[in-house]
């Protein structure tokens, strides 16, 4: 009768273990390593904002040589599109854009 | 019967109304008659090419004579085919709010100047792609010249440019990899990008058109024209960029030649006819120049059409 209670004690135990290395390691990810990635996650953000003004450029009357053919990727960027083009529209300067990225206040 | 020396596929340029569509009919028909399974393709709104073969020829291939098919392609049939496959594939991807939003967008590329050009380009290139089965040759009958001279420039702009494209997806799909390493979702939709996919998959498409095109084993331009002064520059300026893009061209086909003793009335235009001839031999030294005939009556039906096959046997 004892056994199964000590188990459940065991348990507990570990589960409170997990859950504290848990938020050790998200502590540890949020001071240290989400820092240094948000540089990175900008640049793709930005290389991808890009690849999309050159893919759907005619949508901001920037005309395509392509953009029929370019059609065919709507379906994998729709949920993408709107966004995009809500923050192409919204630009105001790239000297401000790029001096947020570096946290000059 | 020995089997002529030809290029499995052949393309018939020049200006409206020199007569490309009955070259076309009377080339696929000469192949035909010399038991090389042939098919033959228009591009033209005007169905010239059922009137060339006093036929109905439909916009699904159709057999019209021994060894011979023929098909129309509607520029705007096939548009419209292209849109609607993207339409019905995004309602199964995106939610159906986003679907009403970018509707909007596929009606103005539906519209833009280019569309029916690429999707003319697109049915060329899988037509192409079904050579040897069961066609062995197919002869096209393509649209006037500058606008078939951008379609056939396409591949290698549309190339450099592509792969710009995928360049540049690849570096994105790599940092957002990077930043998402305690991410297994992201991570895993990043392997397989469907962007990338897609965008390698046109490259190759464009990569086999290209091939053939530049291919001179595989694939003769030929340029239909009338002794007359303007289509000569016209032709020369042609001829210049197809070399530029390293298509070959398989020669150049002189119609509506009047013959002698047409009588008086026409004599004087003959005579003209005669100097522009000299002219075209001149220009287009290294190219072989056929003449055609100017026939009593308009070329309909294959009867007719047998009239000039023989000159085209052996292009």
């Amino acid at each position: 009768m004892e056994l199964p209670e000590k188990g459940n004690e065991a348990e507990k135990e570990q589960s409170v273990l997990e859950s504290l290395k848990e938020w050790v390691s998200g502590m540890l990810f949020g001071s240290f390593v989400e820092i240094g990635t948000q540089a990175i996650r900008k640049e793709a953000f930005d290389i991808n904002d890009n690849l999309m003004l050159l893919l759907f450029g005619d949508f901001l009357g920037i005309p395509n040589p392509i953009s029929y053919y370019t059609l065919e990727l709507l379906p994998y960027v729709a949920e993408e599109l709107v966004p995009w083009e809500r923050r192409m529209q919204n630009r105001k300067t790239i000297v401000a854009e790029k001096a947020g990225q570096y946290d000059f206040g | 019967m020995t089997r002529p020396a030809y290029r499995p596929f052949s393309f018939f340029g020049g200006k409206g109304g020199t007569g490309k569509t009955t070259c076309a009919a009377a080339r696929a028909l000469a192949l035909s008659e010399e038991g090389i399974k042939t098919l033959v393709v228009s591009t033209d709104p005007a169905h010239s090419l059922a009137d060339a073969f006093d036929l109905s020829i439909g916009e699904e291939i159709g057999q019209i004579a021994p060894n011979l098919w023929a098909i129309e392609i509607d520029a705007e049939t096939e548009a419209q085919k292209y849109m609607k496959g993207i339409q019905e594939k995004m309602l199964h991807i995106v939610s159906p709010v986003i679907v009403d939003e970018i509707k909007r967008q596929i009606e103005i590329a539906y519209s833009s100047p280019g569309a029916e050009e690429a999707a003319i380009f697109d049915k060329f290139i899988e037509l192409m792609e079904q050579l040897n089965s069961p066609y062995e040759a197919i002869v096209f009958d393509t649209a006037p010249t500058g606008h078939t001279l951008r379609l056939l420039t396409l591949p290698e702009i549309l190339g450099a440019w592509l792969d710009h494209l995928l360049e540049k997806r690849a570096r994105a799909v790599e940092l957002m990899s990077m930043v998402a390493k305690y991410d297994r979702e992201v991570r895993q939709k990043l392997e397989s990008d469907p962007i990338t996919d897609i965008l390698g998959k046109r490259k190759a498409k464009f990569e086999t058109a290209r091939r053939i095109l530049t291919d001179p084993a595989l694939c003769a331009f030929y340029f239909v024209l009338n002794a007359e002064k303007l289509p000569i520059l016209e032709t020369e300026r042609a001829v210049r960029l197809l070399t530029k893009y390293g298509i070959p061209i398989g020669g150049i086909l002189v119609n509506r030649v009047i013959p002698e003793g047409a009588g008086d009335f026409l004599e004087k235009h003959r005579l003209a006819q005669q100097g522009y001839l000299r002219q075209i031999r001149e220009t287009f030294a290294s190219l072989p120049v056929t003449e055609i005939p100017f026939l009593e009556t308009d070329i309909r039906g294959i009867n007719e059409l047998d009239k000039i096959t023989g000159l085209l046997k052996n292009l």
